[in-house]
């Protein structure tokens, strides 16, 4: 603990921040110094791309990607009270990470990274939680954050009999097509059970259904509640990303959980998430 | 005048070929350049901020101010803040937010603004202009004549700042410059 603190005091000191400065608090601002205040600058801080005085360094300067700094300020990336992050496995990620021979590196502009945003709306005038999975998108010579996916457990709620193999009792029959699909009719007489009428391989798009029910005025937005990224750019390693609001050193943007997987679980994972194919 | 003069000097900072500046790309030193421009408008913009708030202002300068400050920002900018205690973010225009300050129920208030700031990276949007992040730390306290601080909050603001190339006119030459604007705002109260 007390070398831990040590290091913290010796990262990011108390004075000496080299670029001229709004204010004029002069209360302790070690919090704010070693807070990661920005998702940018925990990209940067885990590239070793920053310096302690929170000075962006370039490509070719002294210190770019230094691998001892790189050490000091992965250790400190992680939310250091997380019960679901071990000791040992923080180990191995910041080893592998750190691999000398093939470091790793994060890259706001590309694939491999995506934005988790807790929302609140109105839906048909009810106060209701909807999550919206957004990436980054080039544009030209630009960027921009897209919609790739929505959760809502409405939308979901419809679907509840899609791929039920028990079913014997709601289907079409095959020589429906003898009588000119006559027989829709009582399909579509009981709409909650129409989802059994669906193929196996049917997914339902919440994205439509979302833009459906926007575009009806049925929804409508309220505010953004919580915002977390999920980290795939690590080879062999996900991560999520998480805001840390506490009175201490170890706050800001942290790693609030890792995990060893292999290609095909990342693979899946975010399919799961971003209905990536 | 006093714009005049200030593009005057924003476009000698700056100055480059029309030809050259139409190449978007921003090199460590003019990123450099910019973000002490963009520093400047959130140095004004804290100044504002606590000339507004301070109950000694009267009420005419704080309109002046206010005009002064809703300036620095683009078009429909908007300020979201929220609480320790809330889940919730409320959303304010610019204006609106200028003025719920300036009427704030007490006898005092003071705003100072911690000494550090974190300036992002530039990152392009689809119509070329850049976009970045400063963020700053704010002390508010906020007195009453009989009980003294019944109030206090240290917030967290992430100001959005858009940078744009723009082109003048000097002297029968085109100049090209970068313009630096403010934009959205989050306000979160940092943990007591």
């Amino acid at each position: 603990m007390r070398y831990y603190l040590w290091s913290m005091l010796l990262l990011f000191p108390l004075s000496g921040f080299s670029q001229s400065s709004i204010g004029s608090v002069t209360g302790d601002e070690s919090v704010f110094y070693a807070q990661t205040k920005q998702v940018n600058q925990f990209f940067l801080r885990f590239n070793g791309e920053e310096d302690v005085q929170g000075n962006k360094i370039y490509a070719g300067s002294p210190g770019y990607r230094d691998l001892k700094s790189r050490k000091k300020y992965l250790n400190m990336l992680f939310d250091n009270s997380s019960p679901v992050i071990n000791s040992d496995t923080k180990f191995v990620f910041i080893d592998d990470a750190l691999n000398k021979k093939n470091p790793a590196f994060l890259d706001f502009y590309t694939k491999g990274w995506f934005a988790e945003v807790a929302a609140s709306f109105l839906y048909k005038k009810e106060k209701v939680n909807i999550i919206l999975y957004l990436k980054i998108e080039k544009q030209h010579d630009g960027y921009k954050w897209v919609i790739s996916n929505v959760y809502f457990d409405r939308f979901q709620s419809w679907f509840t009999h899609l791929n039920d193999t028990t079913n014997l009792k709601y289907f079409i029959h095959p020589m429906s097509h003898e009588l000119d699909f006559m027989n829709l009719h009582k399909a579509f007489r009981e709409p909650e059970n129409l989802d059994y009428y669906f193929e196996k391989e049917y997914q339902p798009d919440m994205t439509a259904l979302f833009v459906m029910e926007m575009k009806d005025g049925n929804l409508s937005f309220v505010a953004v509640n919580n915002v977390k990224f999920h980290v795939f750019q690590i080879p062999n390693w996900y991560f999520e990303l998480s805001w840390f609001n506490r009175n201490n050193v170890n706050s800001g943007w942290l790693i609030s959980n890792v995990l060893r997987v292999n290609d095909k679980e990342k693979r899946e994972l975010m399919r799961h998430y971003t209905h990536v194919n | 005048m006093r714009k005049t003069l200030s593009l005057f000097i924003l476009a000698s900072l700056f100055a480059v070929s029309y030809r050259a500046a139409a190449q978007d790309v921003l090199s460590p030193q003019r990123k450099q350049a910019i973000d002490s421009l963009a520093l400047e408008k959130v140095r004004d913009l804290s100044k504002y901020i606590s000339i507004i708030g301070d109950k000694k202002t009267p009420w005419s300068d704080a309109q002046r101010v206010i005009e002064r400050a809703s300036e620095l920002f683009m078009e429909n900018s908007e300020i979201g803040v929220s609480s320790l205690g809330k889940q919730d973010v409320n959303y304010y225009k610019v204006r609106q937010y200028f003025d719920r300050l300036m009427q704030l129920n007490y006898d005092r208030v003071t705003i100072d603004w911690y000494k550090i700031q974190y300036v992002s990276d530039l990152v392009q949007q689809p119509d070329g202009t850049f976009v970045g992040v400063i963020t700053v730390y704010q002390r508010f306290q906020a007195y009453d004549k009989e009980k003294g601080l019944v109030y206090e909050d240290t917030t967290k603001k992430d100001i959005t700042v858009y940078v744009k190339r723009k082109e003048t006119q000097i002297g029968g030459r085109l100049i090209g410059f970068w313009d630096v604007m403010l934009g959205d705002i989050r306000v979160k109260e940092t943990s007591k």
